[in-house]
This record gives C-alpha cells, sequence and structure tokens, in this order.
C-alpha cells in the first residue's frame, strides 16, 4: 500500500511545470508597491492629505495638493515627485522605496498608468503582514527534484529540495540493527531484544520496516512513550508543589486518560475537545471528564488557594495566577502562542493584546482544580446516563401532575406553597464562630464516633433536626464533617442499653446535605436521651472526623427541648470558640432557618400533604404515588451502580471538605489588570481569545445565565477550527521535534516572533494540512515520518554536510539521540529483565513518605527492588517540592515547568547518579543474575549482556575487556560497565 | 543535540560558552571572562569598560520561615515605648492569620555595635563584632505574604515555581572556578528542607549542570550517589578498573563516530566525577580544622546529632557547622553556597515562623545564626578571602510589629531586612529605613525588592543584570524578570 501511495505522488510532479514566466505587465509591480508603501495612509479610510490612491479615478482626482497622477507623465506626476530623491518626502516615516521600486513607478506612470478598471487597491504595508504562523495552512504542490532516487514519501522531497539546492543529499539508509534499535526507543522508549533484532535481520519481505513500524505502533509501550512526551508540555504532577507540596492522589486518571489516547489513535480535535471542555462538549462519557486534568495538571498554590482568607489581596494574586496557568498550558500546549506574555501589557512582540489575554482568563473564570467523580467504566457512564433519563423523564411527568394537582387543589395550595417558598429561603445570616461540634481526629473511617443530648427527663419527641457544620475559617464550607454513614437513637438510659434506633444511614452513603437541616419524624415517642452515631466518618485531609452544627430535639408542639442541655460524646476537640460539645446545642447554626421556623416549615410541609389527601382525585394520587415509587425505584438503582472514581480536573464544584471557595459555575469576574497587578483592576472583560487569526471570532457570547462551560467549549471549537493554522502547525512540528530531536520550527511552544522560523515551511504546512484533512491520525503521522528516507538515514557525521549547515537543520543525516531519563531507567530495567509492564493505575512511589505540614518525601529510604517500584518511568509519582534526583540530574522534565523540550545536558553529577545510584548499582546485579542463566561460561555470559544491552555481540577486543573485568571483579560490575557506556547512553 | 534558537548575538555567545564547558571544564569559566569582556557583557561601570567584578563567589544565608526584623537588626524605640498599647499605624491591616494585637517590643535589649554605632538586638549579638563590615537595608518588600511564592521570590526572582535559583544563574554566568567540585552548593537545615523544598535551589530551565549539589553533612551519605552504596561486589580497585575499562570502550565508541563532541564530553564526565569522589569527602572533612577555628565557629564536636526541637546550643553547633564547611568549600573554588536556617512549617517549631512564641523560637535560631555567621565573616577575613566574598542574609519577609496572640508576631510582607558584606560592599552602612514601626518602608514609594539585591550581587560580580538572559518560551528571562536596579550606595 505505501507504494502505491509513493507512486501515486510521483504522478503529481507531473501536474505541475516550472513557474509561469514573469508578467510584462507593470500594474502588478505597481499595485503591490503602493499597498505596502502607501495604502496604510492613502486608502479610503485614512485619506491623508485627502489623497486616495485605491483606485485609478482616486488618483486622478487627487488630494489637498492636486491630482497624484498625469498618466504618460511621471514628471508631472506627483506620485513619483514625491518618492524620488536622497530624501524622498514619502512614504512618511517609513523606509524610503528602492530606486528599482521609483524606475517601475516611473516606467508605469510612461506607460500610461494602465490600472484593470475593476481593480481596488487595499491596504497591506508591511509592518501589518502577517506572520508566517497566523497565515492560512496552504497545502504546497510538491517540488520538482533534480535527483528523486532517495525519495521515499513526500516528506523527503521537501527536504531533498533544500539539500539538493546547496549540493546536497541525505545520507545512506542506516543498517537494520540501528534502525530497529532507533525505531524502538523513539516509538517505545525502549531497546528492541536480541530476539526482535534477529528476526528484523533475517525477514527478507521488501515490506520488513513497514511491518516493524505498525507492529510498534500497534503496541500498548507506545503509548506509555509518547504520553511522556505529552505530559513535559501540559507539566503533569502528581503533588500541588509550593509550600504544603500535598499529595495528588487522583492525578494519573489523566496521565492513564493520555497514554490510552495515543494507544487508541485519538482522533485529534477530539483530543483537544475532552481537554478543554470535553464535560460540555462530550458529556455522559468518562474520556469527557478525565481529560479536564490537563486543565488542573500544573502546580497548584495550597496555602495561598486554602488557607488564605476569602477577599484579601493574595488571595487574589493567587487565582489570578492559577488561571494564568490554565491559559499559558493550554494555549502553549495547543497553539504555539505565548499569550502569558500579555498579562502586564500587550505582546511586546506579537499581535496579542492584554484585553486578549484576559479573556482568556475569563474563559476559565468559573473554574479551580479539584478532585471530579468519574466512572471508569464506560458501561457505567452508559447506565448512569441511562438513569439521568429516566430520571428527566419522571421529572417532566411530576411537571404534568404539578398542574394537574395544582388544578385541583387550588388556591389553597398556592398560598401554602408559597409560604413554604419563603421560609425556606429565609437568610441564613451572618456566619459567627461558633461552628459546632468536632471529635477527635481518626486515622481509620470505619470507626463509629457519636455525640448525645441530655434533655433532662422523658420527653415526647416529635421531630429531629441536625445540621451539617460551615467552616468558614479556611473557606472549608458547608457540610465539614458530616459523616457519610450514620444513624440517630433515642434512650432513657444514658449508655443507650434500650436505645431504639429513630433513622438507619448506616447501609448506604448519604451524599453530605451541606448545612441544609435534616430532620426526622419520630411521632411523639419518649425518650430522655438522643444520640447520633457516625458509622462512617467524614473525610478531612488525611484523616477522619465527625463533626456537627446543631442539634434540634422538637417536642410535638414545636418547643426545642435540647436547647443548651448536657452534651457528651465519645470524644471532642474542645477549641472555643469554634469547636466545643456545648456548641451542639447553642441554637446557633449557619443555615437556612432556625428551629422555630424549622418547626413552622414541617407544619406547613404537613398541612400541604394533608390538602393533596383531600383535593385530589384517584388518578392524580395514583401518579402522585407511581412517581414515588419510581423515584424510590431509581435511587435504589443509582445506589446499586459501582461508586464513582475521582481525577483530578478542572471543576465548578468541590467537595464539602476540600477548603476551596468553589464557583459553583458562576464565572468569577475577570478584570484587566494594569501593569498586571491586582492591585489595579481596570475594566471587566469577557471570555474570548486572541484576534490575530483571520476569520475566526475572537470575542465569545457570554449571555447572562450562560453555563460556564460554554465558555471553555466556544474555545475548544476555536483551537478544533480547520481555519485556525496554529493548532494544525502545533501539533505536526510537535511530533517532528519528538522524531528527530529538533522540531522544523525549533521552539515548539513559541511560534511568534521570538521564536524560531521554520526550516521548511512548505513541509510544515504540507504535514499541517494532510494532518488535519485527513483524519488527524497521529499513528498516520507517525508513520509517514519514520518511513521517510529523511528518517531511515544514518547518523554518521558527513564533512560537507557538517560545514553547509553545522546545526543540521537540512537533516542531511539523522541525529544521533541521548536518551532521556526515563528510556535510560526503563532499558535499565528491561535489560535487568526487571521491566514490570502492567499498564495504568496510581503512581509508584520511590521515597519513604512521611505527611506533615508539608509532606517529606525521602528518596534515599527507597528500596529499588520494593513492589510496583520497577514499572515503566511514566508511572512514576511525581513531586514536585522535590524531584527525584537520580530522574532530575539525567534532565527530565520539571512538572513545574511547560517543557516544550528538554535540556540536554553531560555532568560529573549524572556519570556519578548512572554510577552509584542505589538502582543502577542493583539493577547491575539483576543483569548479571540474569545473564548467568544465559551461558554456562563467562566469556558467552558476557557476550549475552552485551548483546541485551547494545544490541550487537562485541568485537573481539570489547569481549576481552569485559571479560578481563568479569573475572575480575565479577559479572556484575562488566553489566554495570554497559549502562554506562557512551553506546548505552546514546541511540545512532 | 537540541539547542536553543539564539537569535542574538548574546545568546550566540552564551551558547559558545556552553559549548567551552562541555569541552573543557575549567577552562570554560576562564574562557568565559575574556569572551564576555570582548563582546561588552560585562556590566557597565563608571570606572570604565573594563572594571573587574569586586566578588567571585557568594554566601546566601536564608533564614526560613521568616525572620523578624524588629527583634534582630532593625531597631525601633517607639515599640518599646509603645509596648503593650494598642497599634495604630492609622490604615486597615490585613494580617495572614489573626487580627493585629498590641504593639509588641523585641524580647530582649538592644546594644549599639561599632565606628557606626549600629543597633543589635541581643537576640543576634555575636554578629554586632561584625557591624563594620555589614550594610543594612531595612526596607525590603515582597510581593507574596505566603510562606511557598515569597520563599521563591527570594531565592529566584518570582513568586512562581520552576525558575532558576540565584546560585544558579551566577554559575551560568560565571562558569566554574575549580574542576572538583560543583559550582553552587547547598546546605538545607539538618531538619529538613524549607517550603517548596529543593525547588528553592532548582536550576529551572537553565541546563541541569546549574543545579545545585545538595550536601547533608549529618546525612549517611552527606552527597548523593558520590559513592556506590554497600554492594556485594562494588570496590575501590573494582571501581578504578571498571572506570579505566569504560574509558576505553567508550573512546572505541567515540572513535567510529567523530564529529559528535558530545561523546567525548560524556567521557570526560566519568574524569570530572573522579576527580570530584576526591575532592568532596576532603572538604567535608573537619577534622583536620584547627582546635581554635571549630571553636570559632561553635563546631564542639564532629559528631553532630540532629533534633527536631529548637535550642540554642544545637542551632549553634549545626549553623556554626554549615558555615565551617561553606568557607571550606569555598576556598576550594565552589562559587555559590546557600545556608539555611530553618525547615519546613510543623511542629514543634524548627524556623523563623514565629505566630505562637517568638522568644521561644527566634533566640535560639538568632543565636545559632549570629555565631556561625559572625565566624564566617570574621574567618573568611582573617585569610583575606572576604573582599571577594559576598554574604547576602535573606529571608522571605518580615514579621509585625503588634502581637499575634500575645507572644507571637503574624508575616509582615510590607517590610523586612537583608544584610551584606564583604566582596565590594561599604560596610557599617544603613541603606533605606523602614517607618518608625518598621511596619512599612519609611518611604513607601521607593522600596527595596529582590530584584535591586540581585541586581547589585551581579553587578559586584561583574555582570549586567540586565544581559544575563536565557531563552525560555519565547521569553528572554533574566533573575531579576523586568525590574532591578544596583543599589549604588552599597557599593564601596
Amino acid at each position: 500500500m505505501r507504494a502505491i501511495v509513493g507512486l501515486s505522488f510521483l504522478a503529481v510532479f507531473a501536474l505541475f511545470g516550472p513557474a509561469r514566466s514573469a508578467e510584462t505587465d507593470l500594474f502588478p509591480a505597481v499595485a503591490t508597491i503602493l499597498e505596502r508603501h502607501c495604502l496604510s495612509c492613502h486608502d479610503a479610510k485614512k485619506t491623508k492629505g485627502g489623497l486616495s490612491l485605491i483606485s485609478l479615478q482616486a488618483a486622478l482626482a487627487g488630494g489637498d495638493s492636486g491630482p497624484a497622477l498625469v498618466p504618460g507623465k511621471s514628471v508631472e506626476s506627483l506620485l513619483l515627485s514625491q518618492i524620488v530623491g536622497i530624501k524622498p518626502r514619502m512614504p512618511r516615516g517609513g523606509k524610503p522605496l528602492t530606486p528599482a521600486q521609483v524606475q517601475i513607478v516611473n516606467k508605469w506612470i510612461e506607460a500610461g498608468a494602465p490600472w484593470p478598471k475593476s481593480r481596488i487597491l487595499e491596504d497591506h504595508a508591511e509592518a501589518k503582514e502577517l506572520w508566517w504562523s497566523l497565515r492560512p495552512v496552504q497545502r504546497p504542490a510538491l517540488p520538482v527534484l533534480k535527483d528523486s532516487s532517495q525519495v521515499r514519501t513526500p516528506i523527503d522531497v521537501f527536504l531533498l529540495q533544500k539539500l539538493q539546492a546547496q549540493g546536497l543529499s541525505f545520507n545512506p539508509e542506516a543498517d537494520r540493527r540501528t534502525l530497529l534499535r532507533r525505531l524502538t526507543f523513539d516509538l517505545h522508549g525502549l531497546p528492541p531484544t536480541p530476539e526482535e533484532i534477529e528476526a528484523f535481520l533475517r525477514d527478507n519481505d521488501p515490506h520488513a520496516y513497514d511491518k516493524v513500524v505498525d507492529r510498534l505502533l500497534a503496541s500498548p509501550r507506545h503509548g506509555e512513550r509518547w504520553a511522556r512526551h505529552w505530559l513535559d508540555v501540559v507539566h503533569y504532577g502528581d503533588t500541588h508543589g509550593y509550600d504544603k507540596d500535598k499529595l495528588r492522589p487522583n492525578a494519573w486518571p489523566y496521565r492513564d486518560y493520555v497514554i490510552r489516547a495515543f494507544n487508541e489513535d485519538k482522533h485529534y480535535s477530539r483530543f483537544i475537545e475532552e481537554q478543554v471542555a470535553g464535560d460540555v462538549l462530550h458529556p455522559g462519557t468518562r474520556d469527557g471528564i478525565v481529560g479536564l486534568g490537563f486543565l488542573a495538571a500544573g502546580p497548584w498554590d495550597f496555602v495561598g488557594h486554602v488557607e488564605l482568607r476569602e477577599g484579601s489581596l493574595d488571595k487574589a494574586i493567587t487565582r489570578n495566577l492559577d488561571r494564568d496557568d490554565m491559559v499559558a498550558t493550554t494555549m502553549n500546549t495547543f497553539t504555539g502562542l505565548t499569550v502569558q506574555c500579555a498579562r502586564c501589557h500587550d505582546h511586546k512582540f506579537d499581535p496579542i493584546a492584554q484585553e486578549d489575554y484576559y479573556s482568556l482568563q475569563a474563559v476559565f473564570a468559573a473554574i479551580d482544580r479539584a478532585d471530579r467523580s468519574f466512572d471508569a467504566d464506560p458501561t457505567t457512564v452508559q447506565r448512569r446516563k441511562e438513569l439521568q433519563d429516566l430520571e428527566a423523564g419522571l421529572n417532566r411527568r411530576r411537571g404534568t401532575l404539578n398542574e394537574v394537582i395544582h388544578k385541583q387543589a387550588g388556591q389553597d395550595l398556592a398560598a401554602l406553597e408559597e409560604q413554604i417558598e419563603k421560609l425556606s429561603k429565609i437568610d441564613p445570616g451572618i456566619p459567627r464562630a461558633e461552628f459546632g461540634y468536632h471529635s477527635q481526629l481518626s486515622l481509620r473511617q470505619d470507626v463509629e464516633k457519636w455525640v448525645q443530648v441530655d434533655l433532662g427527663k422523658r420527653l415526647p419527641i416529635g421531630t429531629i433536626v441536625y445540621v451539617g457544620c460551615h467552616d468558614t475559617f479556611n473557606n472549608i464550607g458547608p457540610g465539614f464533617g458530616f459523616p457519610v454513614r450514620y444513624k440517630i437513637e433515642i434512650a432513657d438510659d444514658p449508655d443507650f442499653k434500650d436505645a431504639r434506633v429513630v433513622e438507619d444511614r448506616t447501609k448506604v452513603d448519604v451524599p453530605n446535605p451541606g448545612i441544609r437541616p435534616q430532620s426526622i419524624k419520630v411521632n411523639g415517642q419518649q425518650a430522655r436521651f438522643v444520640r447520633f452515631t457516625a458509622t462512617k466518618l467524614a473525610p478531612r485531609m488525611n484523616d477522619y472526623i465527625l463533626a456537627l452544627a446543631e442539634m434540634i430535639v422538637l417536642t410535638p408542639e414545636g418547643t426545642n427541648g435540647a436547647a443548651g442541655v448536657p452534651v457528651r460524646a465519645m470524644d471532642s476537640i474542645e477549641a472555643p470558640p469554634r469547636w466545643r460539645a456545648s456548641n451542639l446545642v447553642d441554637g446557633y447554626y449557619f443555615g437556612i432557618g432556625k428551629p422555630e421556623v424549622f418547626h413552622d416549615l414541617t407544619t406547613l410541609q404537613a398541612r400541604r400533604k394533608d390538602l393533596l389527601d383531600r383535593s385530589l382525585d384517584a388518578a392524580a394520587r395514583r401518579e402522585l404515588a407511581a412517581i414515588e415509587r419510581l423515584q424510590i425505584d431509581l435511587n435504589g438503582r443509582r445506589a446499586a451502580l459501582p461508586p464513582e472514581a475521582l481525577v483530578y480536573a478542572a471543576t465548578t464544584t468541590v467537595k464539602p471538605g476540600s477548603g476551596i471557595a468553589a464557583t459553583n459555575g458562576k464565572p468569577r469576574p475577570i478584570h484587566l489588570l494594569k501593569r498586571g497587578s491586582e492591585k489595579q483592576p481596570g475594566k471587566l472583560v469577557g471570555p474570548g481569545t486572541v484576534a490575530c487569526i483571520a476569520g475566526l471570532e475572537s470575542r465569545f457570547p457570554a449571555p447572562e445565565g450562560q453555563p460556564e462551560g460554554q465558555r471553555r467549549a466556544a474555545l475548544a471549537r476555536w483551537l478544533t477550527d480547520p481555519r485556525n493554522p496554529l493548532t494544525w502547525r502545533s501539533i505536526v512540528n510537535r511530533v517532528w521535534h519528538y522524531h528527530f530531536g529538533q522540531g522544523i520550527v525549533d521552539t515548539p511552544n513559541d511560534f511568534g516572533r521570538m521564536g524560531g522560523a521554520p526550516s521548511h515551511p512548505e513541509l510544515l504546512d504540507y504535514l499541517a494540512s494532510d494532518f488535519r484533512d485527513n483524519g488527524q491520525s497521529l499513528k498516520a503521522l507517525h508513520r509517514l515520518i519514520v518511513t521517510s528516507a529523511a528518517y531511515r538515514q544514518s547518523s554518521a557525521f558527513r564533512p560537507d554536510v557538517a560545514q553547509a549547515d553545522a546545526g543540521n537543520r537540512l537533516l542531511g543525516r539523522m541525529n544521533r539521540r541521548k536518551l532521556e531519563a526515563e528510556a535510560l531507567r526503563d532499558a535499565v530495567l528491561h535489560v535487568s529483565g526487571k521491566l514490570d509492564g502492567r499498564q495504568f493505575g496510581p503512581g509508584f512511589k520511590p521515597f519513604g513518605f512521611l505527611d506533615d505540614h508539608s509532606p517529606h518525601y525521602k528518596y534515599e529510604e527507597h528500596d529499588p527492588d520494593a513492589p510496583d517500584s520497577q514499572r515503566r518511568s511514566v508511572y512514576r509519582f511525581l513531586v514536585r517540592s522535590v524531584p527525584e534526583p537520580f530522574m532530575e540530574t539525567l534532565d527530565c522534565a520539571d512538572p513545574s515547568l511547560l517543557v516544550e523540550r528538554r535540556n540536554e545536558t553531560l555532568t560529573a553529577l549524572q556519570a556519578l547518579a548512572l554510577l552509584n545510584n542505589r538502582f543502577m548499582v542493583r539493577m547491575a546485579e539483576h543483569f548479571a543474575h540474569r545473564v548467568e542463566s544465559l551461558a554456562p561460561d563467562l566469556p558467552g555470559r558476557v557476550a549475552a549482556a552485551h548483546r541485551l544491552a547494545l544490541g550487537r555481540v562485541p568485537e573481539p577486543a570489547e569481549a576481552r575487556l569485559l571479560t578481563d573485568l568479569a573475572a575480575k571483579h565479577g559479572l556484575a560490575n562488566a553489566c554495570r560497565l554497559l549502562f554506562n557506556a557512551n553506546e548505552f547512553c546514546f541511540v545512532d | 543535540m537540541t539547542r536553543d534558537p539564539r537569535t542574538h548575538r548574546q545568546q550566540t555567545l552564551l551558547d559558545r560558552r556552553r559549548a567551552l564547558w562541555e569541552l573543557g571544564g575549567g577552562l570554560g569559566g576562564i574562557a568565559l571572562a575574556g569572551l564576555l569582556d570582548r563582546e561588552g557583557l560585562l556590566a557597565s561601570s563608571t570606572k570604565g569598560p573594563n572594571h573587574p567584578a569586586r566578588a567571585k563567589r557568594v554566601v546566601q544565608l536564608f533564614m526560613s520561615g521568616a525572620a523578624s526584623q524588629c527583634d534582630t537588626f532593625d531597631y525601633k524605640p517607639r515599640l518599646a515605648r509603645d509596648h503593650g498599647k494598642a497599634w495604630d499605624p492609622g490604615e486597615k491591616v490585613e494580617l495572614f492569620q489573626s487580627s493585629p494585637g498590641n504593639t509588641m517590643a523585641a524580647p530582649w535589649p538592644w546594644r549599639q555595635y561599632g565606628q557606626s554605632g549600629k543597633w543589635i538586638n541581643d537576640c543576634v549579638a555575636p554578629l554586632g563584632a561584625c557591624a563594620d563590615d555589614m550594610a543594612f537595608i531595612h526596607n525590603l518588600v515582597a510581593k507574596s505574604n505566603v510562606h511557598g511564592p515569597a520563599t521563591f521570590m527570594q531565592a529566584t526572582g518570582f513568586v512562581l515555581p520552576g525558575f532558576p535559583s540565584m546560585g544558579a544563574w551566577v554559575g551560568y554566568g560565571l562558569g566554574r572556578l575549580s574542576d572538583n567540585l560543583p559550582t553552587f552548593v547547598v546546605l538545607p537545615d539538618p531538619r529538613g528542607y524549607p517550603p517548596n523544598g529543593p525547588k528553592n535551589w532548582s536550576a529551572g530551565f537553565l541546563p541541569a549542570e546549574h543545579q545545585a549539589t545538595m550536601v547533608r553533612p549529618s546525612a549517611k551519605n552527606p552527597i548523593a550517589d558520590l559513592f556506590a552504596p554497600k554492594s556485594s561486589f562494588v570496590t575501590a580497585q573494582s571501581d578504578a578498573d571498571t572506570l579505566a575499562a569504560l574509558a576505553r570502550l567508550n573512546r572505541r565508541h567515540e572513535s567510529e563516530r567523530p564529529g559528535d563532541s558530545r561523546l567525548d564530553a560524556r567521557i570526560r564526565s566519568y574524569e570530572l566525577a573522579a576527580k570530584m569522589q576526591l575532592s568532596a569527602p576532603e572538604v567535608l572533612d573537619l577534622s583536620k580544622e584547627p582546635a581554635h577555628v571549630l571553636k570559632l565557629y561553635g563546631v564542639d564536636s564532629l559528631d553532630i546529632e540532629v533534633k527536631t526541637e529548637i535550642s540554642e546550643k544545637q542551632e549553634i553547633r549545626y549553623f556554626g557547622r554549615n558555615c565551617l564547611i561553606a568557607r571550606r568549600l569555598l576556598e576550594r573554588g565552589v562559587r555559590f553556597v546557600q545556608v539555611w536556617s530553618g525547615a519546613d512549617n510543623g511542629f514543634p517549631r524548627r524556623n523563623w515562623d514565629s505566630h505562637e512564641d517568638l522568644a521561644r523560637d527566634h533566640w535560639p535560631l538568632g543565636r545559632g545564626m549570629a555565631h556561625g555567621a559572625a565566624a564566617l565573616i570574621q574567618d573568611l577575613k582573617q585569610r583575606g578571602m572576604l573582599d571577594d566574598t559576598l554574604i547576602l542574609w535573606t529571608t522571605e519577609f518580615g514579621r509585625m510589629p503588634c502581637s499575634q496572640g500575645s507572644k507571637g508576631r503574624d508575616h509582615n510582607p510590607f517590610v523586612f531586612t537583608n544584610w551584606l558584606c564583604g566582596g565590594g560592599i561599604r560596610g557599617g552602612i544603613t541603606h533605606g529605613p523602614s517607618d518608625e514601626w518598621s511596619y512599612k518602608p519609611a518611604d513607601s514609594a521607593h522600596p527595596t525588592y529582590c530584584y535591586d539585591v540581585h541586581a547589585t550581587i551581579l553587578h559586584l560580580l561583574g555582570i549586567d543584570h540586565e544581559k544575563l538572559t536565557y531563552r525560555h518560551n519565547g521569553i528572554d528571562r533574566r533573575l531579576t524578570d523586568v525590574h532591578g536596579h544596583v543599589i549604588k550606595q552599597l557599593l564601596a
């Protein structure tokens, strides 16, 4: 099939002859001069000196100084006299025209100033000319080569064109052993096995290479390799960073999402949509939620977000910088625009206004970073969606029934409901310090804790009301400490030997009600004690508690028998004023309605029920009962679904206790900040994006009440629009960068004026348009690149290429690559026979961990043989504040930075790490152990080790050197040497 | 090999310098000065274009947790006068944790020292002996009231993670002075890392060769991976033979692959590593120091146990030992040493973040720091090294003149103190006063930022802070961002 592709594009050459011969007509040249140098002041809108030069009529009509043009008489034409001379009057403020340009104008006027009638000129001043990356992507025609014998794919045509112009060509193809090692590291991040090498060497099929490419692309190892590249770009990490660098235990589902996306070859637009607005554009799908881990991937200032007071300046700074990170991550990753430079002022080099920047902040104005629930299993997603649909149907039925009910129950019902509505909306009042009762901390969730009130004597109990806490101190918010499962008992014995359970919520998890008062009917049973027992505690940061703001025990008459009575608890944190047991009955809680209000509310609700019983006809009553039954059934089915998983992602809601004052979908107002300072807010800015892409709307509609997600959806649509040239150029350039070690544009995150210029603009556009228009398949792109002759050529040094092109931008040879930290570590594990190939799930933690105010990460305590820790490096748990020294020394990406390309260094510390790090030493032992079983004698073992590590049998001299060392100091030292060899660390 | 697209001459130059490093270690550093000079990148100076750098090395003493200025170096009689009275600076005060309490005087007396008559609190009295060598800045302002971002700012010039530490910048700008030791060394508090952990001394986007090497004298392996862990097969002799064989294999491999300098650079990196294995243990071995020097630094035992609680005696040992090691490192060619006092936020307190009880934490930390710092200054001076060694004492922000609770002080990002000493600094002066409470700068319109201090330090090292740049994600980054003025008053 690939052979056919080759033929078809060769055929394309034939369609394009040499360029057309030059026009004899002078007008086009003159038009260009006018459009570039004159019309910025003399077009229809800005007629400086009253002169417009957009048409012949306008030029003849002239301006304040008279006609600009006298056809046939250049000497009398102002147009000419203004532009000639050493210091011409025009173009004003610009560079003088060149003598050649002046000559063209002169000749044209002399020739009678021929001007096609219909032609109206437009301002195309040079200064305003679009920067290369902002121009539309044009699919270029393939150039014609002098010699196409080296061509394998269209890529080669573009590259050879430039090489041949310098009298150069590609290197010959590398040998198969080298090719397989190159391909396997490139596509898998691992070395090939000796068996794979043998198989490839023996395969006589002309498509042997293509078959290897297909095999490698189909393997799950491929996604693991390329996900790591993507995680560099989006600065993925497993802790928050900054001070109090807390664990982010649910970040990994996003990492797994990226691996799956690459293995499944997800359509690129879909990949973008899921990461920016998956919840909106692909609702009801797992990836629509998990993809949002992208926006949350970067660092997050725990102290700033959780501990600072709402309304303080530092809070505003924290949020501003948090959104800045989302904006920069999104725009650098997908478009290669450094929009973050426009936070304090208009971008100094690129057409990005400060307002554009803040309009991008407005896109993310409603979101925070926090754990977000999702269903890991797609069938559960489906089932939950079905239940949602059922509930929607049920709600529609309820609506219809409601109309019937109101018709039948008449004015009385309406009045009653109005009262209920009014009472339910009573202002919760001003938060006070007396939060409530707070148990001691528990390290386990399944510990029981109780708190009880003593009513003083047996009382008839009508209703028990209990309310969750509202912790305003740290913005922990409503429902703090409310248990996941609980029961309520009444008794006459203080130790509850005669307990009667009046409410049992111990069987299934209860959703946190926040500060909505909860109530249960007791129907006048008598008791002296009421006890609230949590059977599954509320999670706090890293421990579990029970907290409750208030308990109210109403008699049937509506008086609160528990007001101010003695409170006893299994244990309690007594930290007044906020926390103490007596706060439970102090009459204060931050919630809707006070006890008496609550009593009124229950009375009204009872009256409503009575009214309905009296006035509804049989059919309506049946329907009411049916709906209730169905709702109970639905609730049961929902409770039976597997529990939802969590991913750390962009979200507008947070679970109580996380300490974040979430927006609940209401975007925070975004002001343009003068000089980037929170102290100088300017005008309010709505959602939008940069305005420099022709044909795309840069401001997104945001009518009042529009769900916030529409802002992100609009940005996702802008990003994936086929007319957005940046998106397509950016991704193909990124992929190219990882294959060759250098992008066509060598600044993958900066396509602006401070970035690099493309070495092969037509090739970039060829790849971008091909990718965009033909399925947006990254695997197809990989295949296209790695099957090119450019990729398959040898990396051998060539003096002629080096002389003409020291940086090898023209690719007259393949670049020799140094292994990245992960590839090196994985190769060591692989060769030692220790690589644990299990995919997915929480990252392995190569450190001892001690949680504290700021957690401690102790790498020196880690045992390289610990379970899980021999998995691939992409599954490593990434700590921001304390990077793993071994990997950091090997130039791994810093998860606090957006890493478009890694640094590549060769330092003494690196040498020490590879020689002496405990992991390396232990693996050398394992490697030696492995090869002992592969051959009976030392020379055989050394040869086996050499083949495993370097993919070839040693030359006699090498074998001798290694065998001598092994004989003297043991095989493990020879193995340790192989891990440190240049040949192991570089790929030809 | 990936490289920055250097469009500027300056960056091409820096690239050339990087290549020099890769090829020749110390040679690069020496060649660099000439290169910088020729290309006009050296700091411009009133004395002419070729003014020599005043300092070659830097020690940064970093007090983690926010050391109080008004209990140490910034004397405010008004606090003693108004002690216990309501504190009213005449404006709304937004504090990090609390509401403003009463005015609170320093718990200990103040005395005047030296020719300059500088008032110094008993908490840091040992530094009184050096007062005439020190230059104080009392109007530093932080851009964050939160430890993490504020610590980043003092360490890297930015409130965000990911930026290179000053030590990394200095190494990047000036290269190495020694083949045998790293350019940038950090000595964390023996109890643990400050807020942000080792990110405070990372190379950020600068090449990893500029990252700090961490030295933990109390740890089993003071320098990670300097030697192989105990194993059944690694011995000194096996190491020597392995390295020799490795070099031969690598040379053979290289000879078949001409034109790739990295292959040679990697072979050289193993030679450098071997040199470091010889030099580093010697630096950390204090047993050769004479008794009077050990005594000067307060190192009364070479075997120092690490305890969680703070005590004056322990602080003197910890900080003194780290200062002595710093001197030994500087002597042997390390360019930048960072010494930390104070670990992370936790309980019991083990840093300067005295919200609850200032006297409990500040006294031992202050005495320990001052003892070691004074010893370092005196020792460098008697060895003639103070002339070209610059010392910076800093912290992430200050503390409030009013109390928190009854005995603590809350954060004060509006004013705090730095001092500098040695390497071209005019001693015995005070620059940029704070107001009468040490609540804000006396002249609020002209505070000092870390940018100015960093610019001054680079200037003394012979570098124009606006020209030391590195392109990252489309921006030419500087240690001083887009700010910074050399503080001329501080220059000798």
